[in-house]
């Protein structure tokens, strides 16, 4: 198995154009990207992939000790990077892609050309001198919430959901498939994403970064992102009108329009 | 004909209603929702978004999943979230959104329908931890009745790797043991895997486990002892369908006896030559040959001193998607890139290597090593 089998690696745009590598983050798949890559088609080569979990990724390559962190998932963009032979690529990665994509420069600087975070957070967690936004027990109560929500489509919707459908009379029921994932493999990502510690890892990153942030981020707040842009050694921070965490979908024009300014600087 | 009106309708309906601008700013709400939740329109209109009324966790999941779904997909339904109240406790809610756009397609209000979930969530609630409990209990089964330690002497060095499976809901029934026949003479090896998962299985495989050793400390040989434990199966109705494999070591010899019960073949390493497997001394699984075979065959073999045993259950070799004989292949690949390992890295590193990726059986190496 391939890493583009593996993590449903899609591309568009130009062969011949500088990679641009999109990231989904927790939660759904690469549709997010669906209203950006276009805005760069003609001039990047764009690649789409899903994390293992998510999407159309294979399931059955979930392992809990490679995905134990996110380190596990930054292997397999840079495995991406690899098999494509993607150089001076420009990664733009959003909410938990954004950490991914710096521990990937982290582990292979040479590789990357620039990077774009979008909504990222180190920690999420509150620790001494440090706000994330969250405690502990709210994560608690963030798998609570999946479990709750996967019970109406957990068994039954199984078969569809990993990819083996020969029953299409589910296909009318299968609403929320951007989102749709093993659910003990979210689970585990909830809690590897959410529990993960990274702040260490930013200062250490000198690929020129763009960190993008949104008005009201209940998930990555102003802080969390200024103190991402503070510890970046080669970075720089715009504030969005956009408000939420997914400017990807509620801000695209806003979004692009960041992103080719920091691509044109 | 009574009419309904309209504004009433819409304030009194039995679910609460909720408008909101794309970013989640409420710009309407009905009485009903007024009602559940203590919160007042006053209060909430143009001040509040609806994601600041959910739980923290709630929060999470609406910015992960909730928006970015009625984003592409134009709705949502059926979603699970908990609304803090005025007075701080939770109504526990379905929600159901539809976004509507202008005619370029740019979103302009959301529609939220809000059911009270309480009774649902509870029962919701107890059946996750029911399920959480039984496996837990297997689990805790499984672990209490493979503890206790392997036997070492000079001349004798047994591990074992079990990694039971992970992606599905409950333990498997893999079980092994090794015990002394004869203290620091004589050894008996067994690895066995039990039909079925959870606690059934692991009760199964605790009452086989002691039946074998039982059977055993009577100097029964493999064969024999298989055919006991048939009929033990039989009279006691469990364990139909179980694969095993007895043998019984004598170290100052390096003799082997042992005997299969539909189970996959042990591997034996010599020193210095290709690794091989036993294919000798087979019958069926348990409990399906007492009526009509005779007794079980076992068969005899000697292992030179530094030799290396592997008993194993089939989770190391059986993949989906993929032949039994591929399986055994593999096997022998990888005994042959370990092979001049002890047992304590030998067993764990052919687990990790033949491990089926996606984790769905159990999977035990018993790896014991004779002479220096």
């Amino acid at each position: 198995m391939t890493a583009l089998q593996r993590n449903n690696v899609v591309e568009h745009g130009r062969r011949d154009g500088r990679p641009m590598v999109f990231a989904h983050g927790f939660g759904c798949d690469q549709n997010m990207w669906r209203f950006v890559w276009p805005a760069f088609a003609e001039e990047y080569r764009i690649v789409l992939f899903d994390h293992v979990g998510a999407g159309g990724s294979d399931a059955a390559a979930f392992d809990r000790d490679r995905y134990a962190s996110l380190r596990g998932y930054a292997d397999d963009v840079l495995e991406i990077c690899r098999e494509l032979d993607l150089r001076d690529v420009v990664f733009v990665g959003h909410s938990v892609s954004a950490m991914i994509g710096v521990l990937a420069a982290g582990a292979e600087p040479e590789r990357f050309g620039r990077l774009v975070l979008v909504g990222p957070s180190p920690r999420y967690i509150d620790d001494e001198g440090y706000a994330g936004g969250f405690t502990r027990e709210d994560i608690e109560g963030l798998l609570e919430s999946m479990d709750s929500n996967y019970l109406g489509w957990s068994s039954a919707m199984a078969p569809v959901i990993m990819g083996n459908d020969d029953r299409p009379e589910l296909g009318e029921e299968l609403t929320n498939s951007f989102c749709r994932a093993d659910p003990e493999i979210a689970g585990h990502f909830a809690r590897v994403t959410f529990l993960s510690d990274n702040r260490a890892d930013l200062p250490a990153v000198h690929t020129p970064s763009l960190v993008l942030q949104c008005s009201q981020d209940a998930i990555a707040p102003d802080a969390v992102g200024e103190y991402v842009d503070r510890q970046l050694p080669d970075s720089r921070l715009v504030r969005l009108e956009a408000t939420g965490h997914c400017p990807n979908l509620s801000a695209p024009e806003e979004t692009i329009a960041a992103i080719r300014a920091f691509l044109a600087a | 004909m009574t009419v309904d009106d309209e504004e009433d309708l819409f304030e009194s309906a039995p679910c609460g209603y909720l408008s909101t601008l794309p970013d989640g700013t409420i710009v309407r709400v009905n009485r009903t929702f007024e009602a559940w939740t203590g919160l007042h329109r006053e209060e909430l209109i143009g001040e509040r978004r609806f994601q600041d009324l959910l739980s923290p966790g709630g929060r999470i999941y609406h910015e992960t999943h909730y928006a970015p779904l009625l984003r592409m997909q134009g709705s949502v339904r059926e979603i699970a979230v908990e609304i803090v109240r005025a007075d701080g406790t939770r109504l526990p809610a379905l929600v159901n959104s539809v976004l509507r756009s202008d005619e370029e397609g740019r979103p302009q209000l959301v529609r939220t329908t809000v059911f009270d979930a309480t009774d649902r969530r509870r029962y919701e609630q107890e059946l996750l931890r029911a399920r959480r409990q039984e496996r837990e209990i297997a689990q805790q089964l499984s672990a209490s009745l493979l503890s206790g330690s392997l036997p070492t002497a000079p001349g004798l060095e047994v591990e074992v790797a079990y990694h039971p499976a992970v992606s599905g809901l409950d333990v498997g029934g893999d079980w092994y043991d090794a015990f002394w026949l004869d203290p620091g003479e004589t050894v008996g090896l067994i690895v066995g895997d039990v039909v079925g998962r959870g606690i059934d299985a692991a009760a199964t495989m605790g009452q086989l486990r002691s039946a074998v050793r039982a059977l055993a400390s009577t100097g029964l040989g493999p064969g024999p002892l298989l055919d006991a434990l048939d009929a033990y199966a039989e009279r006691h109705d469990v364990g139909r369908m179980t694969t095993l494999i007895c043998a019984r070591l004598e170290l100052s010899s390096g003799e082997l006896r042992y005997a299969c019960a539909g189970h996959p073949p042990p591997v034996v390493i010599p020193p210095g030559e290709p690794p091989w497997l036993a294919w000798e001394g087979r019958s069926t699984p348990l409990d399906v040959s007492s009526a009509a075979g005779g007794p079980r065959p076992d068969a005899g073999l000697t292992l030179a001193p530094g030799s290396t045993l592997l008993l194993y259950t089939d989770g190391l070799i059986e993949r989906r998607s993929e032949s039994l004989t591929d399986g055994m292949d593999r096997l022998l690949e990888q005994v042959g890139a370990h092979r001049d390992e002890p047992p304590a890295t030998l067993a764990p590193a052919l687990a990790r290597a033949l491990r089926d990726p996606e984790h769905v059986d159990d999977v035990c190496v018993l790896a014991a090593r004779v002479g220096a």
